[in-house]
């Protein structure tokens, strides 16, 4: 008595299925969300999400699974050799996978598009760049100073930039460099005789910025300075010979509605799926070791995780026009 | 066997020509840029995400169906799947009804800014129409 198919079937079988209810638990509760918040992000111009590199991927996907099965085609007609070469181009196309989807993320980081990153609303977004352009100026007080840089910094007196409710991270309160100091120690460098003139160079640049810094804080504090305005300044601080190289890692400002949302459900959705295709790579790789070793033996074996690549295949099938099209 | 063989690899091709043919229907629905029409009626938004989930259903349906052999499954299929299915469908229709469609009005810096923009884009489209009106 019994089902009529392997055990190690009815065990992936019965896997796939608590698997189905994992991802739709994440699509089910990204879809109600997406529904619940009007003027969710789509522009792709703003999230950054590209259809060609969702439907290339689709597509070699697709691919993927098409040469898993005539891989198990291969490995029940005893043709072991063809059965290694077409896992092998299926390891091959998971990598393609993975790489255009590292292209996806780099394109995200290097936009801030990250959970918790990204302003909801102009003055989230003046908030966020003063707090970028405090950093790139303490940063450069410590450079100048010649101390070695601590981990991460926070402004000396926290009264002296804007702070909205919930944008403080508590964590780094309490460490509060001496960066005032050191500022004062500067300055007392610029006014003495004994300083090399390309030091006073970069001291006046030094100041120059932190004094264009200082305006512009007070400008956002008391809320005088309109976000279009704060982008053309940042725009024009940027071009500045002296100093305009330290500000990179200065954003445009660019507030999006439920951007961060957006940014948690596109991540672990995107995630999961990810580390479901490293996943998928490894039994590859294990069955691809056994090199001239393999036998009929692995045919069940490479049954089931052509089952497991399938459904990675049909999770990603539902994603693409979720999260690129709609 | 040789000629089951060559069957089912024509069978395969075939199926993974459909897929790929789906995937470009997604897209071109995409192209089409239906979210800010409508069409017969129904808001392009809609419509949009109507058709593309249908395709993504049928290019579902072709994976489990063919490539995962379930075709030429047993019965068994039916007890193992049916519940997950249903699962994952009710947890998805028990949050809709307090996060997806609300009675209430969302209070939060968004819908705030949101409202602002809207109100922006329209104060911004009247003064642009007028102007034509002007020129004209």
């Amino acid at each position: 008595m019994g089902l009529p198919i392997p055990h190690s079937k009815l065990g992936m079988w019965l896997f796939l299925a608590t698997e189905i209810m994992f991802f739709s638990a994440f699509i089910g509760a990204y879809i109600v969300l997406r529904a619940g918040s009007p003027g969710w992000p789509t522009d792709p111009s703003i999230t950054h999400i590209h259809i060609w590199a969702g439907g290339l991927n689709t597509f070699v996907l697709i691919l993927s699974s098409y040469f898993v099965v005539l891989a198990l085609e291969s490995m029940k007609a005893d043709n072991f050799a063809k059965a290694r070469r077409y896992l092998c181009l299926t390891l091959l196309l998971a990598c393609v996978f993975l790489g255009i989807k590292a292209y996806e993320y780099s394109g995200k980081f290097e936009h801030d598009i990250l959970p918790g990153h990204i302003p909801e609303t102009p003055r989230m977004a003046i908030d966020k760049s003063m707090r970028e352009m405090k950093q790139v100026v303490d940063n450069r007080t410590i450079a100048l100073a010649n101390i070695p840089l601590p981990e991460k910094l926070e402004p000396a007196k926290p009264d002296e930039t804007i702070e909205l409710s919930g944008v403080t991270d508590e964590k780094t309160e309490a460490l509060a460099p001496p960066v005032e100091e050191l500022r004062q120690k500067l300055q007392a460098e610029l006014k003495a005789p004994d300083t090399s003139e390309s030091r006073k160079k970069a001291l006046v640049a030094y100041f120059a910025l932190d004094n264009k810094y200082r305006e512009l804080n007070t400008r956002a504090l008391d809320e005088s300075i309109t976000l279009p305005e704060m982008n053309q300044e940042l725009e024009t601080l940027k071009k500045n010979p002296d100093y305009g190289a330290f500000l990179a890692p200065v954003h445009h400002l660019q507030p999006i509605i439920y951007g961060n949302l957006f940014a948690s459900v596109y991540f672990l959705l995107t995630g999961f799926h990810a580390l479901h295709v490293v996943i998928g790579m490894i039994l590859f790789l294990i069955v691809l070791v056994q090199g001239r070793r393999l036998c009929d033996k692995w045919n069940d074996y490479v049954e089931n995780i052509g089952l497991y690549w399938h459904f990675v295949d049909l999770v990603w099938i539902f994603l693409f026009p979720l999260i690129y099209i709609i | 066997m040789s000629e089951s063989q060559s069957h089912s690899y024509v069978k395969y091709s075939n199926i993974f020509f459909a897929l790929c043919i789906c995937t470009v229907l997604s897209i071109i629905f995409d192209v089409l840029d239906l979210k800010e029409k409508d069409v017969v009626g129904i808001k392009g938004f809609i419509l949009l995400a109507f058709l593309v989930l249908a395709v993504a259903c049928a290019k579902a349906l072709f994976v489990m169906i063919y490539f995962m052999h379930l075709k030429f499954e047993g019965k068994w299929k039916y007890v193992l799947l049916s519940p997950t299915i249903v699962l994952a469908m009710g947890l998805t229709i028990a949050i809709t009804p307090d996060i997806g469609i609300h009675y209430y009005t969302n209070e939060s810096p968004q819908i705030d800014y949101l409202e602002q923009a809207q109100q922006a884009a329209l104060e911004n489209d009247s003064a642009k129409n007028a102007e034509n009106n002007h020129v004209e």
